[in-house]
């Protein structure tokens, strides 16, 4: 009989796969996963703690440097926080470019995620150009409103910073005729790809039940089965305007999670429309004129989620009448979608870790903050 | 197969689940198809295109040859205007930049008359580490004067580390500049920023609040023009009376215009305090006269102007009430100052009294 014996290895933190500092101390019996540890905290740099020393609209730019990939979408987030505890009110145009925002944003960010989950696979870099290509033409469109490509710093507590530019919607209508051919063009080239269903199907499995335990949001906790989305479940900004679906998975493992990206995408698209078809009758400009930008809040807390493309995100705040948060929460997606990483990886191949770390979607600014 | 989770009723929306076809067998397939895409945009990658509707050709930039279109609402880094025609910086140094900067990194230092010690709404050094900015630009948004503004200039490598530390003389661009590369976004803004920066340099002294490199040149002008003015200056007697209208006009001096007429108003002073009084006045160069001279000239200007102001207004009280006298936003201004000035003089008086009397009882 051949003596075997457990082994632990480090993988990471400084490791490409990892998608940032993330180090994983995993215990293997041969090729298999006997357990795993998630060991993070390598990008810790005192998001919550500078939040607390700076003022409210100060944090706006920090918000963008949480998860860089979905800039808007957290200062989505901010936003309705600060808004909900200093009652500011938002103008309907401003919420109408909101949800054009967060959706544009949903697309880029399931894309590239798409693409650095192939990547993670083997298919090194030809996939991930086909997922990046896309979220150029959506980064121009963020630049030419926002004024920059990755940290927007876009939105402003009442609004957003300023008015769409006249060559925006224009530019985002031909984006819009690309969008479907894009994404069944990215679905054809992987859906069917035996490399991929070879490495996807059946692995890294998250059941329901063990995804609920975990506080699981987003796409993973979508792809094991369970129809909870924030836009429809408290639907917030004007969300309950748009006619989208919600795609589940059947089995919760990789590949179910790729699916439910790639129909997400589709749905986003559909409500990118239905956000052009009803801005021309917005009322209200871009910003609320009355809403001023230095907020001292009145004593209390606010808590605003949103449906970030990585699961629900969720700013608490809690105000001592100043002008800087008392306290300052995010409830990140990344970090609580990362908890069931061991229960995920258990079992399956060292192999399978990279794959299934990719189909989490996480990005390190946000799980360390 | 598993059953559908569960059947859940959604306002505008329905819950679908992916069709995954893991049944269906393949025997390399898949793989065909994905190369089929991967083919055909190789096969497309020789044609240029960057319409936003087509998803095949290449978009790619050829960088250093080709620089990028950039959107007019780029940011990259903070700068500073200044007025191409007077050289006069917008920046007035009121700190909200200062205070706002997430990262505080930009640091600056008010200027002051160097006759009187008070500060003067002009900067006198302005720092940005431009090393530590993180290119929010909520400067450039809460600047109520127009005067930071978010370059397009993104080449900023260098070797040297404190060259990032950036100085007023390198942050200065002129407004022409701003203006053509982001036209529309100055011409929102243009109209308020000039009034605004017009009212400033009538609060400002001397050079003070010019851009470092123009300094030297505008000074000279005005030494020259000072020059002009002073020499005939018996003669530039009958042109005296230009005081009471100066503030009218002030609005559009340009510095040069300033020192002229300043050095106008001084020579009728002499001429009137005799030649005996200020010999200096004639043999030296104007523009060297001590800083008080000037300060007393200025503000025998307004003091004269507010007088002319004064009985125009009760001239025209009596007849005209239909049409109330709008003065002009400068000349109410300035009769403002300066009726706030003598208040706190007359207060600091009486203080001075009563602390006389306190000590002397």
């Amino acid at each position: 009989m051949l003596q075997t014996q457990e082994l632990q290895v480090n993988i990471g933190p400084q490791h490409p796969s990892t998608h940032g500092v993330f180090r994983m101390l995993v215990t293997v019996d041969g090729e298999t996963v006997v357990d795993l540890k998630p060991v993070f905290g390598y990008l810790h740099r005192n998001h919550e703690q500078i939040a607390e020393a700076n003022t409210y609209l100060q944090n706006m730019p920090y918000t963008d440097r949480l998860d860089y990939f979905n800039s808007m979408a957290n200062n989505h987030a901010y936003a309705m926080a600060v808004e909900r505890l200093a009652g500011i009110e938002v103008p309907e145009r401003a919420e109408y470019i909101r949800v054009l925002m967060v959706e544009l944003t949903r697309i880029l960010n399931h894309a590239s995620a798409v693409g650095f989950m192939i990547n993670d696979m083997g298919a090194w870099q030809t996939p991930l150009a086909f997922g990046m290509r896309e979220r150029e033409k959506i980064l121009d469109l963020f630049e030419m409103a926002s004024g920059a490509r990755l940290m927007c710093n876009y939105f402003r507590f009442g609004g957003v910073a300023r008015d769409l530019p006249p060559e925006f919607i224009p530019n985002l209508r031909e984006l819009l005729v690309a969008l479907p051919a894009y994404i069944d063009e990215l679905e054809r080239l992987l859906r069917d790809n035996e490399i991929l269903l070879q490495r996807a199907v059946g692995i890294g499995i998250l059941p329901r039940e063990v995804a609920l335990s975990y506080g699981v949001t987003g796409p993973v906790l979508r792809g094991s089965g369970i129809p909870y989305d924030v836009r429809k479940a408290e639907p917030y900004s004007v969300y309950d305007r748009f006619d989208f679906d919600i795609p589940i998975g059947k089995v919760g493992d990789v590949y179910d999670r790729f699916l439910v990206r790639i129909e997400e995408m589709r749905q986003s698209k559909r409500i990118i429309e239905q956000v052009l078809e009803q801005l021309p009758d917005a009322k209200g400009g871009h910003i609320n004129p009355k809403a001023r930008q230095n907020v001292r809040p009145p004593v209390g807390d606010a808590y605003a989620r949103i449906e970030s493309p990585k699961g629900e995100l969720g700013f608490y705040l809690v105000s001592d009448g100043s002008g800087k948060p008392y306290r300052y929460k995010v409830r990140a997606p990344s970090f609580i979608n990362l908890t069931p990483l061991a229960d995920m990886c258990r079992g399956y191949k060292v192999a399978d870790i990279v794959v299934i770390l990719g189909s989490i979607d996480i990005v390190m600014g946000e799980v360390d903050r | 197969m598993m059953e559908p989770p569960f059947e859940i009723e959604i306002p505008r929306g329905r819950v679908i689940e992916v069709q995954r076809d893991d049944s269906r067998v393949r025997r390399g397939g898949g793989l065909l198809r994905g190369m089929a895409v991967i083919w055909k945009h190789w096969k497309e990658s020789f044609r240029l295109n960057r319409s936003y509707s087509q998803i095949h050709g290449t978009f790619t930039i050829q960088y250093p040859e080709e620089k990028p279109r950039i959107p007019e609402a780029y940011r990259n880094m903070p700068i500073l205007l200044y007025d191409d025609e007077t050289g006069h910086e917008l920046c007035t140094s009121c700190f909200q930049c200062e205070r706002i900067c997430p990262p505080q990194v930009i640091h600056m230092t008010q200027a002051k008359d160097p006759a009187t010690g008070k500060p003067v709404p002009a900067v006198a050094e302005f720092i940005i580490e431009y090393d530590a900015c993180m290119s929010c630009g909520f400067c450039a948004e809460v600047c109520p004067f127009d005067a930071i503004k978010m370059d397009h200039e993104f080449e900023l490598s260098t070797d040297d580390h404190a060259q990032l530390t950036v100085h007023k003389a390198q942050l200065n661009r002129p407004i022409s500049y701003y203006a053509s590369i982001a036209p529309t976004m100055w011409a929102e803004v243009r109209e308020s920023a000039l009034k605004k920066l017009q009212g400033n340099i009538r609060r400002r002294p001397d050079v003070i609040g010019i851009a470092p490199h123009l300094t030297e040149r505008i000074a000279a002008r005005r030494a020259e023009l000072a020059a002009q003015a002073a020499a005939p200056s018996p003669a530039a007697e009958p042109a005296s009376p230009p005081a009471p209208s100066a503030p009218t006009e002030a609005r559009k001096l340009t510095p040069e215009e300033k020192a002229a007429k300043l050095a106008a108003i001084r020579a009728a002073k002499a001429a009137q305090a005799g030649d005996g009084v200020t010999p200096s006045a004639e043999g030296g160069t104007p523009a060297e006269a001590p800083p008080a001279d000037d300060k007393a000239a200025r503000l025998a200007a307004i003091r004269a102007a507010n007088a002319a102001k004064k009985a125009a207004a009760t001239d025209a009280a009596p007849a005209a009430t239909g049409e109330p006298t709008t003065p002009t936003p400068a000349d109410d201004k300035a009769a403002r100052l300066a009726a706030i000035r003598a208040a706190n003089a007359a207060k600091r008086k009486q203080a001075a009294d009563s602390v006389d009397t306190e000590e002397g009882s």
